[in-house]
């Protein structure tokens, strides 16, 4: 125990044993955290080489997002969307038709309107919608950064919805290796309930088609996986990283805190870099990388 | 932890102006994120433009306050590197 003592002291604490600096901070140490930063590096581009990553697919998942648009419906007990392949294809093709015409909008340069992709899609709607993000790291950061934009808000809590599909698909937009996410909203122009709604109640209408009539709209949240999501998956990777990053950070800022505080109660005089800035630059750049695995939305 | 705190008030007075202008850039940095979210070319530059900046805050604060040494540099250099490879990856998944 003593031992175990001694060996987290000689890491973290000013003392003879570690020449009166945190070993965690004596320059050996710091070159080694260089050289794990770049062979990290390395080696995430080497296993994208050899396939064990995805080239640029981040963490962003359809069946996430999915997941995460019914939940935040639910909240507000509004009915769960249905997946629809027709707006999945819909939004795939409007990714897609970003990628070839290099546009970041809902509006294409040539007057290309959402609505276009959808009907193309062999989708006929009565009520339908569109958000858009690009470059985020995680599925739950695309539906956080919608529901804080009041405009996302509430289309994604529109309660005319019955159906959803979504694409992320990569590609090179304005030069830049880009991961573009496309939620589709609609509902069908002869969805169930229109129908019932605009059939005349007679006995003979609803005995020729009893089922139109029971059929609720609503579906109960699906959560298993989905046979419909072939997103490309990097099973947690860059969250993983993240995490690791965010430890290797709050040790560094620990060991700094106990080598400023130990140097200034022995008086030390010491031939090294100021501590609290040291300090300041890791908690700036910590800040930093939870906005930068944020991506834009429009 | 009164220790802490009296010794961090005492170095903060000393050089109020360098910690200001630190905290100024470090404000501007995450500004600057903020703003160009998802443009990840630019968010690397302004990756690069704070770590950049730390470091020649290191060398000018050092020689202001007349300790400046190699080691002292390469410190500056060392955990500036280490933090920008480390954070590019987040940048630049690819």
């Amino acid at each position: 125990m003593k031992q175990i003592i001694d060996t987290v002291h000689h890491f973290f604490v000013p003392r003879h044993t570690n020449n009166f600096t945190a070993k965690l901070l004596h320059h050996d140490f710091l070159t080694i955290y260089l050289i794990v930063a770049i062979l990290f590096g390395v080696g995430i581009k080497h296993m994208q080489q050899t396939g064990n990553i995805l080239g640029y697919a981040t963490d962003v998942t359809v069946q996430k997002l999915y997941e995460l648009t019914n939940a935040e419906r639910s909240k507000i007990n509004l009915n769960g969307l249905n997946y629809n392949d027709e707006l999945a294809a819909a939004a795939k093709q409007k990714a897609e038709d970003m990628f070839a015409k290099d546009y970041w909008s809902h509006y294409g340069p040539a007057g290309e309107t959402p609505w276009q992709f959808i009907l193309a899609s062999g989708y006929q709607y009565e009520y339908a919608g569109e958000n858009l993000a690009k470059n985020f790291m995680f599925s739950d950061g695309v539906v956080k950064a919608w529901l804080d934009s009041t405009t996302h808000r509430d289309n994604l809590l529109r309660s005319e919805y019955t159906d959803v599909g979504f694409a992320v698909v990569n590609g090179i937009l304005n030069g830049e290796e880009t991961t573009l996410v496309v939620q589709m909203f609609g509902k069908p122009l002869y969805s169930k309930d229109t129908v019932a709604s605009q059939r005349p109640k007679s006995e003979t209408v609803v005995a020729q088609k009893p089922d139109v009539v029971e059929q609720p709209v609503a579906k109960p949240i699906v959560s298993e996986v989905l046979a419909y999501d072939n997103t490309p998956q990097n099973n947690n990777f860059f969250s993983t990283y993240l995490n690791i990053n965010m430890v290797f950070f709050a040790i560094l800022m620990f060991a700094l805190i106990l080598d400023f505080y130990f140097a200034a109660k022995l008086n030390l005089i010491r031939v090294r870099g100021k501590n609290l800035i040291h300090f300041m630059f890791i908690g700036f750049i910590a800040i930093g990388a939870f906005i930068i695995i944020q991506g834009s939305i429009t | 932890m009164n220790t802490l705190v009296k010794h961090l008030k005492i170095e903060v007075k000393k050089h109020a102006f360098d910690y200001l202008l630190f905290l100024t850039a470090g404000v501007v940095f995450l500004m600057g994120l903020n703003i160009f979210r998802g443009e990840r070319l630019l968010e690397f530059i302004i990756l690069l433009s704070f770590v950049s900046f730390y470091i020649i805050w290191g060398i000018y604060h050092h020689i202001i306050e007349d300790s400046l040494h190699l080691k002292i540099v390469l410190e500056y250099i060392l955990i500036g590197f280490a933090i920008l490879f480390l954070i590019k990856v987040l940048i630049f998944p690819f």
